[in-house]
């Protein structure tokens, strides 16, 4: 009960924040704070549930990215629909790097995922005729939309943060769905032993590539939103090894393979790094760093991962 | 004709050091089973030690190379000391985990106190460049070419004679079987670590001269190291060594003959093609 409870309080404060804070600082700084936990959502099935470290989660991003922005200038679809087809189009692409990734095991998978992702920024910051190359993509203005009768003012922060919190809600109720199911069993199992997993009949490259088709897809719909929230992307930015990385701390930092633990993450870490940023400009990821050694060093479960013991329940479940 | 050998030679100049760097890589994964992402920024401080060794003192990096590869070796050390062996015993994945912090840590603080600025050392010999048989050569990249080779002969000597670089090989073979025959597993791994770093920090100073230097340039070195460590076999030296030689040689025949964009990319299609096809490396020496 008191995970219900403390969902359902989550839920009303995100929901109220905006009443609180006209800031656009404290606005952008929760729309970054629901884009990492995206992110750190979308990894975590893959590296913490069937523990599949990827380094190249930023492929889904860019694919998706580039697709919702692409569609939208050049073809003039509606960036709402393309949002939702950049997710798809991540998970289309992430069947053939699931294939040949996935006959790699443990470190050598996630050295095989960074290579696939620096091959794609190179193919996209060299395919100038799809992707302009280096220049990137730039939306000068977004289509007018009505909501609920008034005009929606895509100037204001508060519209791409109440799409943030939906985008959030969907990621964190799908990773709640899989934990439950039989593919969250199969996956858990193959994260504690992959070769008993095979022994005991699961199709292990099948639940594998699932997994990270769904991982694929919510990276694929941030990359999306990033796009639309920026109104620029270019390479360097949506591809590079950097998103990557950051993800995995994201996750690792706030609590691998549990459903709260990347928005724990992105609380602890954007905050901290935001506001960093704000008063030095660079080296906002030294805690990222640091946060990352303190995690795996003294509790390798995690924030929430950690805090989740202390919640009464906790005991009788395990 | 002229072309192609000029192409060749760039290669190897640039081979050589990729080698040197991982060769730092691959014996402390040999060792300690560690795959240590931050090896590229243990490069980039190499490179800013010479950098600053030449704005401040206005010391010749190839000479600052003689203060700044101990200093390396002895914060090699301290890490493995200090930070690294509590996370050992807790498997590939967390310590994969664990430097890909460190990295991030040391490059950021980096970009922290040195800016993103790209710096670059301008040496005053650097700039006509030595033209034996009609190809052209710059003297920075031939200097640091001939102390790579000399470093990496005097540490394959190393590993091979004496005692130290037995217990090394003998605890890369077995760690436990080490232990027993009375290597002091512990004292070796912090060695280990100590002499790969100072490897990735020499390099860095070698390379100064010839490159742009800023905060993150570790990120690219590394992966490229991945690359290179793969090719040539996970935990072989001398597999590391080809695979340097062999990436520099793709990378600038690449560049001519394919195209100067996707010269990175043929590397990492390479990468690929080994790991899923002869997972223990070109030579068939690394673990698979």
């Amino acid at each position: 009960m008191t995970k219900q409870i403390l969902a359902a309080i989550g839920i009303g404060v995100l929901l109220a924040v905006p009443y609180v804070t006209a800031n656009p600082f404290y606005q952008h700084l929760l729309i970054m704070v629901l884009f990492w936990t995206l992110l750190g959502a979308a990894w975590n099935l893959l590296g913490g549930f069937a523990g599949q470290v990827s380094f190249g989660h930023a492929t889904f991003l860019g694919v998706g990215a580039y697709t919702t922005m692409l569609l939208y200038l050049k073809l003039g679809w509606s960036p709402w629909l393309g949002l939702i087809l950049g997710g798809l189009t991540g998970a289309l692409i992430a069947l053939p790097i699931g294939l040949i990734c996935f006959r790699l095991r443990g470190p050598y998978f996630s050295l095989a995922t960074l290579a696939v992702a620096e091959i794609v920024r190179l193919v996209a910051l060299n395919w100038e005729s799809l992707t302009a190359g280096p220049t990137g993509l730039l939306i000068t203005h977004l289509p007018a939309l009505n909501w609920f009768g008034s005009p929606v003012n895509w100037e204001s922060k508060l519209p791409f943060y109440y799409i943030a919190v939906a985008l959030t809600l969907v990621a964190m109720g799908a990773t709640w769905f899989i934990s439950r199911s039989r593919l969250g069993a199969y996956l858990l199992a193959i994260r504690e032993d992959m070769d008993s997993a095979e022994a005991a009949g699961i199709d292990t490259t099948r639940a594998k590539v699932i997994a990270l088709a769904v991982s694929a897809f919510i990276a694929g719909l941030a990359g999306g939103f990033y796009g639309l929230y920026f109104r620029y992307i270019d390479p360097d930015a949506v591809f590079s090894i950097s998103m990557s990385v950051e993800m995995v701390f994201i996750a690792v930092v706030g609590g691998i393979a549990t459903t709260a633990g990347p928005i724990v993450g992105a609380v602890f870490l954007v905050t901290i790094a935001e506001i960093f940023r704000e008063r030095f400009q660079v080296g906002h990821l030294i805690f990222y760093g640091l946060l990352m050694m303190i995690v795996i060093r003294y509790m390798p479960e995690g924030i929430w991962g950690r805090v989740r013991n202390w919640l009464p329940g906790a005991k009788a479940r395990s | 004709m002229a072309t192609l050998i000029q192409t060749i030679v760039s290669g190897v100049l640039t081979g050589s050091l990729y080698a040197m760097i991982a060769v730092g890589l691959t014996i402390v994964f040999g060792v300690m089973r560690i795959i240590n992402m931050a090896h590229g920024d243990m490069v980039m401080l190499g490179m800013f030690g010479a950098y600053w060794g030449y704005a401040l003192w206005h010391l010749d990096p190839f000479v600052s190379a003689l203060l700044w590869v101990p200093l390396m070796f002895v914060f090699g050390m301290g890490v493995q000391r200090l930070l690294l062996r509590k996370i050992l015993p807790s498997g590939e994945l967390n310590t994969l985990l664990y430097t890909a912090g460190l990295s991030l840590l040391i490059a950021n603080l980096a970009l922290f106190f040195w800016t993103g600025d790209y710096r670059t050392i301008n040496l005053p010999y650097a700039l006509a460049p030595a033209r034996p048989f009609g190809i052209s050569i710059p003297l920075p990249a031939a200097i640091a070419f001939a102390i790579a080779i000399v470093i990496t002969a005097v540490l394959y000597l190393f590993l091979s004679r004496t005692d130290t670089g037995r217990a090394i090989r003998a605890t890369a073979q077995n760690p436990d079987s080490a232990a027993l025959m009375g290597v002091d597993v512990g004292r070796i791994d912090m060695i280990t670590f100590g002499l790969g770093t100072a490897l990735a920090g020499a390099a860095g100073v070698l390379l100064a001269p010839s490159l742009y230097l800023y905060p993150t340039v570790g990120e690219i070195l590394v992966v490229k190291c991945f690359v290179i460590v793969v090719l040539g076999g996970l935990g072989s030296v001398p597999g590391a060594i080809a695979g340097g030689v062999l990436l520099g040689l793709v990378e600038s025949l690449g560049a001519v003959y394919v195209s100067v964009p996707y010269k990175d990319t043929i590397g990492f299609v390479l990468f690929l093609l080994v790991l899923l096809f002869r997972p223990a490396g070109l030579f068939g020496v690394g673990r698979s």
